[in-house]
């Protein structure tokens, strides 16, 4: 039996709760309680004749404002392809992914979310500038294509689409103006920059009372190597490529047994000592990074 | 030993949680509107709106899945909640399991 089973023997039977209670105190009632509960599907309900005033004024309500709660298109203006979709709000607040519906039409591109109805996004065609489909790790860790909208106001949008490669190529078709629709990536250093090694990593912090192993997760990029503790708010070691002298494998016993120590000599920061579980492919890809070949994830 | 919590395995872990329970939900709801629609109380016209509003949750649902990469993760969870009622409601109703799990 699932679980689904039995919430479905649940609702189906149809659950009662009565309850009454007093407390007291030297025999004398100070606090009633009396509680009345019940939960089953609404078939059941009906059955025992409850609710069925409010079910069937909700139903006549539904019936009266029957209005869909569609995207109403301009005149003259004609839908091209809607999908599900999302995206992504990036205030100062959230960075959240949206669920709704990508409507696209001979003019605006919009994302919509139907019940509770809200405009999540909207462009003007006229106003895009470019459309760019970038790959994204997701919170699950698998990659997933977002397509990256430009307008002409330097704003823009990331979307998320069911089937981001047609609605690319339907944009870039039903545009008035030219697009571009494969450019350079955004020069932000985000995660879509392909990592050379990633993985959790120890680092010995120097610290006023001496010397601390913590442990941590290292992300090591063409631009240098970040380490960044997840009790930590931002990195606590950020190694420019350019500022590695030298790496090498230490003798010193680690946190993670013999053999899994090994040093990095910096012009700023004197020697770093790290330890990881696989300490070779961290030495290979420090000491070569721009050489060394990406993850496929990237 | 240390325990690493990372920010986006836990992210993930309550994330995957949230639509495991959503999907219970779902199903629920899903079972529910079946009755009813053979309870035969409703017009055609709220039929066919039962219908499509439910399958667009279904849709919607499986999208945030895809969107996080959590698909797995939830049908996990999900194998391992139903693992777990079996378990239980086969220990309540078959008594005897007790006494054979009292002389191993």
């Amino acid at each position: 039996m699932t679980l689904d089973d039995l919430v479905e023997v649940l609702l189906n039977k149809g659950a009662v709760l009565h309850l009454d209670l007093i407390v007291a105190v030297a025999d004398i009632p100070l606090i009633g309680v009396s509680l009345r509960a019940a939960v089953a599907g609404m078939e059941t309900m009906l059955e025992y004749g409850m609710l069925r005033q409010w079910d069937a004024d909700t139903r006549a309500w539904a019936m009266r404002s029957a209005a869909r709660h569609e995207l109403e298109l301009r005149a003259g203006e004609e839908s091209v392809v809607r999908m599900y979709g999302g995206h992504l709000l990036d205030d100062d607040f959230h960075t959240t992914w949206r669920p709704g519906t990508v409507h696209l039409t001979d003019r605006r591109l919009v994302v919509l979310r139907r019940d509770p109805r809200e405009v999540l996004w909207e462009a003007e065609l006229s106003a895009v500038r470019a459309v760019r489909l970038e790959s994204e790790r997701t919170v699950g860790g698998e990659s997933r294509t977002r397509v990256r909208v430009e307008t002409a106001d330097g704003a823009g949008a990331l979307l998320s689409a069911a089937d981001p490669e047609r609605l690319r190529d339907l944009l870039v078709r039903t545009c008035p103006g030219p697009l571009t629709s494969d450019g350079p990536r955004s020069p932000l250093p985000g995660p879509d920059e392909r990592a050379l090694v990633e993985g959790h990593l120890w680092y010995r912090e120097p610290r006023r009372d001496g010397p601390l192993w913590r442990g941590g997760n290292g992300r090591l990029t063409p631009a240098g190597l970040v380490w960044k503790s997840p009790l930590d708010a931002r990195p606590a070691l950020v190694l420019p490529a350019a500022d590695v002298t030298a790496v090498r494998p230490g003798a010193e016993r680690g946190p993670g047994g013999e053999g899994t120590v090994f040093t990095v000599e910096t012009g700023s920061r004197g020697t770093v000592t790290l330890a990881a579980d696989e300490p070779r492919r961290w030495v290979e890809a420090l000491g070569s990074p721009r050489d060394a070949p990406a993850l496929p994830s990237a | 030993m240390a325990i690493t919590v990372d920010e986006k395995s836990l992210k993930h872990g309550v994330l995957s949680l949230v639509v495991t329970l959503v999907e219970v939900i779902q199903e629920a709801l899903e079972r529910q509107a079946v009755r009813r629609m053979e309870g035969g109380d409703l017009t055609v016209e709220e039929l066919e709106r039962l219908g499509d509003a439910l399958l667009e949750l279904d849709e919607a649902i499986e999208e945030i899945k895809a969107d996080h990469g959590i698909t797995e993760s939830v049908a996990d969870l999900h194998r391992g909640l139903d693992e777990v009622v079996d378990d239980v409601v086969d220990k309540l109703v078959n008594p005897a399991r007790w006494a054979e799990e009292a002389r191993r």
